[in-house]
């Protein structure tokens, strides 16, 4: 079964930062799709690679990065817009 | 700053604040905490800041976030030994560890904290200290970096 804690406050967390990333008006630079695609891959492969930290054996990922993640991505979805 | 920069810099820092977070998630058992992992988030942010500059910068902290966010870290906090205060007698008594068998069991499944070690109220300290070290010295490093374009103003007045 997988710990519910780390899951609830490691998104709250990262919905937090995650709706202040807005896009910069006149900037060339665009992070478009493609770059929290390549992010997400990273961040699974680094979840893997720390394991179920801190030495909790609900899973082989590091669940609160993961969903740290996923806090930032929804967070830029739903008010990081504009 | 570089273009090769540029296009490092912001993926770098959510993963950065990622970490941060992962770092605030296991400060009740681990080397670590809230301090720790705010500063590590802190840190994302700053990278982000010294790179693009406070106005080109992709992730903004206002004034008004910065001070809702340290607001809300530091009534939790105090919410929290509040809590425990008028439950048990003691500020920031942990009333979901309850180690003198004082608390009734339902508050006591209020403050569990939802993992195999129940360390009760101290996840959501860190949890709560993280937010504030994160806007807390996020803070700094922005007056620090918009104080050049503060004393033009003020020797052009």
């Amino acid at each position: 079964m997988v710990y519910i804690g780390p899951l609830v406050l490691g998104f709250i967390m990262g919905f937090i930062v995650g709706t202040r990333i807005k896009p910069v008006l006149g900037s060339k630079l665009k992070f478009g799709a493609s770059v929290y695609l390549v992010l997400a891959i990273v961040t699974v492969f680094l979840a893997y690679q720390q394991g179920p930290f801190p030495w909790y054996t609900d899973s082989v990922l590091a669940n609160g990065l993961i969903s740290a993640f996923a806090g930032v991505i929804i967070g830029k979805l739903t008010f990081g817009r504009g | 700053m570089s273009t090769i920069l540029k296009l490092f810099v912001f993926p770098a820092s959510i993963i950065l604040i990622c970490y941060g977070a992962l770092t605030v998630l296991g400060g009740h058992i681990t080397p670590g905490g809230g301090f720790q992992g705010g500063a590590i988030m802190a840190a994302g942010l700053i990278f982000c800041l010294i790179v693009y500059g406070v106005e080109r910068s992709p992730i903004k902290f206002s004034h008004n976030f910065m001070a809702s966010i340290e607001s809300i870290g530091a009534l939790g906090y105090i919410f929290l030994g509040l809590a425990g205060l008028f439950a048990s007698g003691f500020f920031l008594y942990n009333l979901g560890t309850d180690l003198y068998h004082i608390i009734p069991p339902v508050i006591q499944n209020i403050f569990d904290y939802p993992d195999p070690l129940h360390a009760g109220i101290i996840p959501y300290l860190n949890f709560v200290v993280g937010l504030k070290v994160l806007v807390g010295l996020s803070a700094v490093v922005i007056t620090f970096l918009k104080s050049e374009k503060l004393l033009k103003d003020m020797e052009s007045n």
